[in-house]
């Protein structure tokens, strides 16, 4: 009972932040047709960000605050700099073909992480590096049981519910909200109705960036910090962004918490190193068996 | 229904030797003038070229992303490693034993991966490509975990000594990897001038329209997976020749590096597959010679390979996406 | 005014727009009628901005808009109706109204509600239905929505293409009286495309035959109209 708990708390947890890093995946999918694979680089990043100015001593909240700025920045630059040349050349003999119109920016944004991994590593040099956390990691007291669920857990959780819970409301309420879900959804449209889509998908990256690095700064600290230790999340965010329904961030979401479950379960009741065997077949099972995901909509933008 | 006559295939066949032979006496020119580490650097060259040659195929001319060649040359690895260690089988054996089973590692991959595209595809393979080190780890007794398999590349038998003397350790490499580039090559030539060829590239173009006008879709994209894995596999094997089978061998960045010589180079031809390995094998020593004069920290000095490559990643696909080797392309007659 | 001189749109090597030229009076509804293929979504989309035009020129009040951005000449008081999917199936009625006017949002925020109101009591089957996705909506509700997200922008000239396109007669005639009683109320100037000349011609005050890329004729409506051999040869009927 006591492994079925701590599994099930575990997997709440990650599943959080996963949903979190699906979520950002997935809001650039729609709103740029893009997958960002440098996603995560963009969170360690800022994360490296962060932690030295920890290390400088100042506080982690304001660290905390920069590193999610920084995230943002990094996105809207990336728009800028490298995504919206890209969808602006003119069709020439290689880009005619779907295949590779649709592989190219997948390169690009490979290219982007290799950019951002290479440059920590000049910049901090690769060093390993711990990360704090807001708050105790040592499970609860309950009844003189030490509970698999720490305050840390709690924090994590919260942070993510509001996050989803103020992006939803955003998204839904709001001005700049509608026109950034005119412009993922049918660009021509919005351009029409005089919305500023380069300035919404910008601002759709910048969400992206800020969410990632969130979810960066709240992962690190159970595991450590390096350029390559988030790649594993990146992909996990994938199968979770998958999983869920590319084109839903209410899908992000549900799959975020169940591949954290599917995780969760598999460290505690097998061993952890099947855990990305667990990853690859969950992925798998659900591309085979319903490719749009739980929540993907039936004629998904063609990808 | 025949539809190319036998005259068509000669002429494709002589073709391809000719390109072969060229490759090979320019080699062998510029094996000769270098000097040993140049001669090694070489040698690396014509490995991961076969490796290059995996993507081009897959990716440049049939339009499928995958991330995850890496772990293709890692199973032809494994697989020459395991037949060498344990069975003891020659390398002459284990070889084409190696690249038998990173053919039927890619008919694995091509039926799972046959009805993704894009970015689900690429997403895939990488994940595929970051599951081998946990695999290593998994199967520890057989696959030795990270530590990984130790391989000896052994000597150049008798027959070659008798008849060009003795190798350096360095020529000995090049004189390995050289006779598999040389097929490599010319098997791609003839796929990119053939039929097949042309059907792949139907594919890529256009999914919809090729699959109207009859061309048996999945199956092409099948064997089109089978034949890339054979090429990666080849290039794995000769790249754990060069000592050591593991998961320290094979990391995710090789994927990448063998997509950034693809890109690089120009992703739709073999001269683009070529340019675009000894851009990424010598880069570095590039590097070094045009900043030697500058005092740098080790720390940048180690990743600024790495970091001028993406850049140069991400320059090409938004400048020149065809590469170095597109402009010249639009001059033959097939694309 | 719109002032649109040897205008020249080309689409790699398929001259789409030969050197239009033509005018559209303030505050009349002008058609622009000839057969598929003319060039009349085109001249649209090049007046938009959707498209670029190669060389020519496009004045509105005297103001160039060649080369504009098609959100910043919406902005500047020209809305395009497209022809075909021209509303968000997935967003709601509301919103599909609301996008059309959220760029006055900052600066004529009691406008905006009174503009969603004004095209609610022109199309009050879209005021029942504010709530549901525009995807649900018939193809005659549909065009109206597109229309009422045009209008809500507060536009002196207003695309319209080809409004009739698949709807029943009834629906689009009650919807071309709803522009001309529009026209005819506020002084907008209204371009129209439209395959079915008649329907065109008979409530426009002036004509432009495209053919080809080429202005054929350029008329007063009432004139085209009469004209049975330009008809026969160009409109077919």
């Amino acid at each position: 009972m006591d492994t079925f708990l701590a599994a099930l708390f575990s997997g709440t947890s990650r599943g959080a932040i996963y949903a979190l890093v699906a979520l950002g995946l997935v809001i650039v999918w729609r709103g740029a047709g893009i997958l960002n694979y440098a996603q995560m680089g963009q969170a360690m990043f800022s994360t490296y960000i962060a932690s030295t100015m920890i290390i400088n001593g100042n506080s982690y909240w304001l660290a905390f605050v920069v590193a999610i700025a920084v995230g943002a920045v990094m996105g809207v630059l990336l728009d800028i700099l490298v995504m919206r040349p890209l969808s602006n050349k003119k069709k020439t003999e290689l880009l005619s073909s779907e295949s590779m119109r649709a592989a190219i920016p997948v390169i690009a944004s490979l290219g982007i992480l290799g950019v951002l991994q290479a440059l920590a590593g000049i910049i901090w040099a690769a060093e390993e590096r711990g990360f704090p956390a807001p708050y105790a990691q040592e499970g609860f007291t309950v009844a003189g049981n030490v509970m698999p669920f720490t305050s840390f857990d709690v924090f994590v959780i919260t942070v993510v519910l509001t996050t989803l819970a103020l992006t939803t409301l955003f998204f839904k309420k709001t001005g700049v909200g509608l026109a950034m879900r005119a412009t993922a959804l049918n660009s021509e449209v919005a351009r029409l109705s005089g919305i500023r889509t380069n300035f919404t998908r910008s601002l759709s990256w910048a969400f992206s960036g800020a969410a990632s690095s969130l979810a960066g700064l709240l992962i690190t600290p159970t595991s450590n910090l390096s350029p390559n230790t988030l790649d594993l999340v990146l992909i996990i965010g994938f199968t979770a962004a998958v999983v869920g329904g590319l084109d839903s961030p209410a899908g992000a979401v549900i799959g975020g918490f169940l591949v954290g479950m599917v995780i969760s379960f598999v460290s505690f009741y097998d061993t952890p190193e099947d855990v990305f065997l667990a990853i690859l077949a969950v992925l798998i099972l659900v591309l085979i068996i319903r490719p749009r995901g739980i929540l993907g909509a039936k004629d998904a933008r063609r990808v | 229904m025949r539809a190319v006559s036998k005259s068509k295939n000669h002429s494709i066949v002589r073709k391809s030797l000719r390109r072969t032979i060229f490759f090979v006496i320019l080699i062998l020119l510029a094996g000769s003038s270098f000097e040993p580490y140049n001669q090694a650097q070489l040698a690396l060259v014509l490995i991961l070229f076969i490796g290059v040659l995996s993507v081009t195929l897959l990716t440049g001319i049939s339009g499928q992303l995958s991330l995850g060649q890496g772990a293709l040359m890692a199973v032809g690895g494994y697989c020459m490693a395991l037949l060498m260690t344990n069975q003891g089988y020659s390398l002459w054996v284990a070889i084409p034993l190696a690249i038998v089973g990173s053919a039927l590692a890619g008919l694995l991959l091509g039926v799972s991966a046959a009805r993704l595209t894009g970015p689900y595809l690429a997403g895939t393979t990488l994940v595929i490509a970051l599951a081998i080190p946990t695999l290593a780890n998994r199967f520890m007794s057989v696959l030795k975990g990270d530590e990984g398999l130790p391989v000896d590349v052994g000597y150049p038998p008798t027959w070659f000594v008798n008849l060009f003397g003795e190798p350096s350790y360095e020529e000995w490499q090049l004189y390995v990897a050289l006779p598999f580039a040389a097929i490599a090559l010319f098997f791609a030539s003839n796929i990119l001038l053939s039929r097949t060829g042309r059907m792949w590239r139907a594919i890529r173009d256009n999914e919809t329209a090729a699959s109207l006008s009859g061309v048996n879709f999945s199956r092409q994209k099948i064997f089109v997976f089978v034949v890339s894995a054979t090429f990666a596999g080849l290039s794995g094997a000769l790249y754990g020749l060069r000592g050591l089978v593991g998961p320290s061998v094979y990391p995710v960045s090789l994927s990448l590096l063998l997509l950034t010589a693809a890109v690089l180079g120009g992703i739709r031809s073999i001269f683009g597959a070529f340019i675009g390995t000894v851009i990424v094998v010598f880069l570095p020593d590039w590097i070094d010679a045009v900043l030697h004069s500058f005092e740098l920290s080790e720390q940048v000095s180690n990743f600024l390979p790495a970091l001028v490559s993406s850049l140069l990643l991400i320059l090409t696909v938004v400048i020149n996406p065809a590469g170095v080797a597109g402009t010249h392309l639009h001059k033959h007659k097939h694309k | 005014m719109l002032e649109v001189k040897n205008l020249v749109t080309s689409f790699g090597s398929v001259v789409a727009l030969d050197g239009v030229s033509f005018t559209a009076q303030e505050s009349k509804i002008t058609t622009v009628i000839g057969a598929n293929g003319a060039g009349k979504s085109t001249l649209l989309r090049t007046i938009s901005g959707l498209e670029h035009a190669a060389s020519g020129s496009i004045t509105w009040s005297g103001k160039s808009v060649l080369g504009m951005r098609a959100e910043d000449i919406v902005r500047g008081g020209i809305a395009h109706v497209p022809e075909g999917h021209a509303v968000i199936s997935e967003l709601s009625v509301e919103e599909n109204i609301s996008m059309g006017s959220l760029f006055r949002r900052r600066k004529f925020k009691a406008d905006v509600a009174a503009a969603q109101d004004e095209v609610f009591e022109l199309f009050p089957r879209l005021k029942e239905r504010r709530k549901q996705l525009a995807g649900t909506l018939s193809g005659g509700e549909r065009q109206m929505l597109a229309i009422s997200r045009a209008l809500v922008s507060r536009p002196k000239l207003l695309l319209l293409d080809e409004p009739s396109l698949g709807l029943a007669p009834l629906v689009v005639e009650q919807i071309i009286d709803s522009i001309n009683i529009l026209c005819r109320t506020t002084g907008l100037t209204v371009l129209l495309v439209e395959q079915n000349a008649n329907t065109a011609l008979g409530v426009a005050d002036h004509g432009v035959l495209l053919s080809l890329g080429k202005v054929v004729a350029d008329r007063p409506a009432a004139e085209l109209r009469a004209d049975s051999n330009l008809r026969a040869a160009y409109l077919g009927y």
